[in-house]
């Protein structure tokens, strides 16, 4: 069991320290780690502030340790070299699996529940949820949503305005916005 | 059984298409061989897609299938897996395997397949365990279905989609429930007939009025009578009015009063799980709104009864005064109807992007009332100011809005009602003048024209109105139907238990694929004190709420006093055991009433020797209502110290064979950890004790330590042996040390 007390400093990684590769569907990372390079074969992303910024403070932690210890925060990581970026997309991806509406087909509401048809950037889809705006959609910004369904699964409208006029129409009266 | 629409499918799981036999044929193995087949409806791109997880007698397959074929993505031998368990991910959840001490993760799935996959990592993990002799489970076995159609379903905590609830059926059981107020209910229709009657009348008077009376050498005798007959026919209207509400409102007050009753008297036998599962302010919304509600739309029932006689019986004597007059009333009745529905269906919106907006308002409001100590400490007066007035703005946009699209709309509809009056005037003038018919016909037509529209625009939400109130109803239902837990249907008496408790093999998970006990084996002596000890999450509250039979254990059993919790009488064992929690809950009421709360006919006197030995009794008399002081909800005024020590007091006088301290002591500083501690020294006395702590110095009088570690049981023994023995619990213990020197508290 670990006795050590936990640092509390945050370590930051940057784009000279690490090195990201996707072996199937896990991700592994070379660290520099003051001019010594450790190899971490299975790494795990988490993003700090998955909803207002995922670009932004992704902590880095070792998916082989019990607790999956930190290993460090990266900033941001747009500012990683392609390769590494392509990586940690897939990664978090696959993690955040949260597709963003493009098109409301259909909203068709039933017993208090709301069922909607939807195009998404992940393929089309039919979701329910139930029909209580204020328990199970979220407003992020002017015009950004998040719809929660009853599975707990996640929809994003980034923005309201930006869907057609027919989609706008359905989720305005949906959501009561 | 009317289809309303298409329901949301649950993704295939069992079937896999040709293109995934056919490279499972490439692959060597064959389509017979498959023993388990499920589907999930992700990519490896983390799209909606389609990839095949296939076990046959050897092998573990993942393919992924795209434009009709197939590609093989993992392939290991069973034998070689080590391990299986599922991860949940934000939308989606995964599949891992290890293999040569190796993970793989082999696919995702969306949140729809929890279950799913779930059942396969199990499969897999007791494969690991016990061989080819692991049964195969049916994939989506234990999902929740609907009863009707046996579709899954898509809300897990309802019964019956959608789709199945059957109108008819709802309204039997809501007449079923009403069955003590028929003779009321026959009452307000009556009544209703009869205001229906009494409405027809001044029309008909009116018009002997004008063609008999209001004539040049009529009969003026008259008058008299049939103005008095008109002041006696409003009177009759008032006392049928004034008694038909009173009914109705009885009647809608007490159902709904009775239905929460049974709402609540129901709660109370449901289980823990059932609680874990219902947001608590979700069951609020259900016993109060949702109830209220019911009452309001029993009311609107009535009005919609009232309407359906007046349209039929207006309807019929309009068609009796003038045939061809009544024709002309059915010309503007589309544009009556169409107005109405559009009506409802535009503001309908409109009124509910109010009712977000002040619901917006009153949890910002809320939120600063409730929390208006911390606002000031951190002087965010102005910010909470802001979003108060930000949140008003929207409130008041709203409102606006609804008011300006009621302004725009209304005129329209007044539009189509007096429309209706100028085809009546302009026909009907046309028929005076011919002598066709009186003035008196005309001008009563024209009154019951008045009367007719309305109840008929009312009418045109009566589906919506009957749609909502069943839908309520089905929500009511659901929860009266909810199954308390089993009890045996012989329980094992046990009036008095010694307060041994065995664990024998005792595997459990809320979620029972996702275990937090495993595999544990311990035994606990009568009398003795066992300290329980590891990381949050390690198991240790899930222990104790396995011996209060607030669960049942997935696997293996737990024993008191050599019989299974599950024999013995679950009401007669909560009496036995005592819980002194880590945030005591104090009721509304007297700290008496609270002290007393497991022995409500304690008298006073055992009352106080209970506090005196919880070490409440001084601080209780210094207060000036003293054992009278009405304490609110989770104990304001007092402190944390002094609430846990009414809770202990509480249990002493509960006076239990088997006692759980979980975190007793963990919220409060160290005077009062100390003072609490002395009182429940005088509480473990001669009792069964299982005391969760986070500070181990409070269990180094522990007659043995447990130390749980991911749910199983790691280390055992005295605190001494243990200390020795320098594992776990030792690095338990030296890890808080130099937390305590950190923070400048001295240790043991």
């Amino acid at each position: 069991m670990d006795n050590q007390v936990k640092s509390y400093e945050v370590r930051s990684l940057t784009s000279t320290d690490v090195r990201f590769e996707r072996i199937g569907d896990t991700l592994a990372m070379t660290l520099n780690d003051g001019g010594c390079a450790v190899y971490y074969p299975w790494v795990v992303v988490r993003s700090c502030f998955p909803v207002s910024d995922d670009k932004v403070f992704l902590s880095v932690r070792d998916a082989t340790a019990e607790e999956q210890d930190e290993i460090g925060i990266i900033d941001d990581w747009t500012t990683l070299r392609e390769t590494d970026r392509e990586a940690i997309a897939a990664e978090l991806g696959l993690h955040y699996f949260v597709p963003q509406i493009t098109g409301v087909m259909n909203v068709k509401e039933e017993f208090g529940f709301l069922y909607w048809t939807v195009g998404t950037n992940k393929g089309p889809k039919e979701f329910v949820m139930r029909d209580s705006v204020v328990h199970y959609t979220r407003e992020i910004g002017p015009g950004h949503y998040l719809i929660i369904d009853v599975n707990q699964a996640r929809y994003e409208i980034p923005d309201v305005g930006a869907l057609d006029a027919h989609s706008q129409k359905l989720v305005r009266l949906s959501l009561r916005l | 059984m009317k289809q309303h629409h298409r329901p949301v499918p649950a993704p295939d799981s069992t079937e896999p298409p040709q293109s995934v036999l056919q490279m499972l044929q490439k692959d060597g193995s064959q389509p017979d061989r498959v023993r388990l087949a499920v589907k999930s409806d992700l990519n490896p791109e983390a799209r909606f897609g389609e990839q095949w997880l296939l076990i046959d007698d050897e092998h573990l397959r993942v393919m992924e299938r795209h434009n009709g074929s197939a590609n093989l993505r993992y392939k290991f031998a069973l034998d070689k897996i080590q391990d299986a368990k599922v991860e949940r991910c934000v939308g989606n959840g995964l599949l891992q395997v290890t293999v040569d001490k190796q993970p793989h993760v082999l696919l995702h799935y969306s949140n729809e397949l929890i279950g799913r996959f779930g059942r396969v990592a199990h499969y897999l993990h007791e494969r690991a365990e016990i061989g080819p002799d692991a049964p195969i489970p049916a994939p989506d076995a234990d999902t929740r279905r609907c009863l009707v159609c046996g579709r899954q379903l898509m809300d897990q905590t309802s019964k019956v989609c959608p789709n199945c609830i059957q109108r008819g059926n709802i309204m039997k059981r809501l007449l079923g429930l009403a069955r003590p107020f028929w003779g009321k209910i026959g009452m307000i229709i009556l009544l209703l007939s009869a205001g229906v009657l009494v409405d027809l009348l001044p029309p008909y008077l009116t018009r002997i009025l004008i063609d008999d009376v209001l004539r040049a050498g009529a009969r003026e005798d008259l008058l008299l009578w049939l103005v008095g007959g008109l002041l006696g026919i409003q009177i009759a209207r008032v006392i049928i009015t004034i008694i038909s509400n009173r009914l109705t409102l009885n009647v809608s007050i007490r159902f709904t009063s009775g239905i929460r009753d049974q709402l609540f008297s129901h709660l109370k036998k449901l289980s823990v799980d059932y609680y874990d599962k219902n947001q608590i302010g979700r069951l609020m919304t259900r016993i109060n709104q949702d109830t209220s509600e019911l009452q309001g739309l029993v009311s609107q029932m009535t009005t919609f009864a009232l309407n359906i006689m007046l349209v039929i019986g207006i309807g019929a004597v309009l068609f009796t005064m003038s045939p061809s007059l009544g024709l002309y009333v059915l010309i503007p009745t589309p544009l009556v109807i169409t107005a109405a529905f559009f009506y409802y269906r535009y503001m309908r919106p409109h009124f509910e992007r109010f009712w977000v907006a002040r619901w917006r308002l009153n949890a910002t409001l809320n939120t600063f009332l409730s929390g208006v100590r911390v606002v000031k400490a951190f002087a965010q007066e102005d910010q909470e100011e802001q979003r108060y007035q930000q949140r008003n703005r929207k409130m008041l946009e709203s409102r606006l809005q609804v008011d300006l699209a009621w302004s725009k709309f209304f005129p329209l509809v007044s539009f189509a009602f007096g429309a209706g009056g100028l085809i009546i005037w302009y026909a009907g003038g046309q028929a005076v003048l011919a002598d066709k018919i009186t003035l008196g016909t005309l001008m009563a037509f024209l009154s019951y024209l008045g009367m007719f529209y309305g109840p008929l625009s009312n009418l045109t939400h009566i589906s919506q109105t009957l749609n909502q109130f069943l839908t309520i109803s089905q929500r009511v239902f659901e929860m009266l139907d909810e199954e308390p837990p089993k009890e045996v249907a012989v329980p094992v008496l046990k009036p008095q238990i010694g307060g041994r408790i065995e664990f024998d093999h005792v595997t459990f998970g809320y979620d029972p694929y996702y275990p937090v006990i495993r595999d544990l084996t311990l035994t606990i002596e009568p009398g003795e004190m066992i300290g329980v000890v590891g990381h949050s999450g390690a198991g240790k509250t899930t222990l104790v709420n396995l011996i209060t039979r607030f669960y049942d254990v997935t696997s293996g059993s737990i024993r008191i006093d050599g019989v299974d919790v599950r024999d013995l009488s679950m009401d007669q064992v909560r009496k036995q055991i005592g819980m002194v929690l880590q945030t005591p809950f104090l009721f509304l009421g007297t700290i008496a009433d609270n002290v007393a709360y497991g022995k409500p006919d304690a008298t006073r006197q055992e009352i106080i020797r209970a506090t005196k030995a919880a070490n409440a009794h001084d601080f209780i008399t210094r207060l000036p209502e003293g054992y009278d002081t009405i304490v609110g909800e989770g104990g304001a005024g007092l402190s944390g110290g002094e609430r846990q020590r009414i809770s202990i007091a509480r249990a002493i006088l509960h006076d239990p064979r088997i006692l759980i301290l979980d975190e007793a002591t963990s919220s409060v500083d160290t005077e009062a950890e100390r003072q609490i501690q002395e009182a429940l020294s005088s509480l473990v006395k001669g009792r069964t004790t299982i005391a969760i702590a986070h500070r181990l110095s409070t269990l180094y009088n522990a007659d043995r330590i447990i130390v749980l570690n991911h749910g199983k049981l790691e280390e055992q023994g005295t605190p001494r042996t243990l200390m020795e023995n320098k594992g776990a619990f030792y690095n338990l213990v030296q890890l808080q040390t130099q937390l305590a020197r950190l923070d400048g508290v001295p240790t043991l």
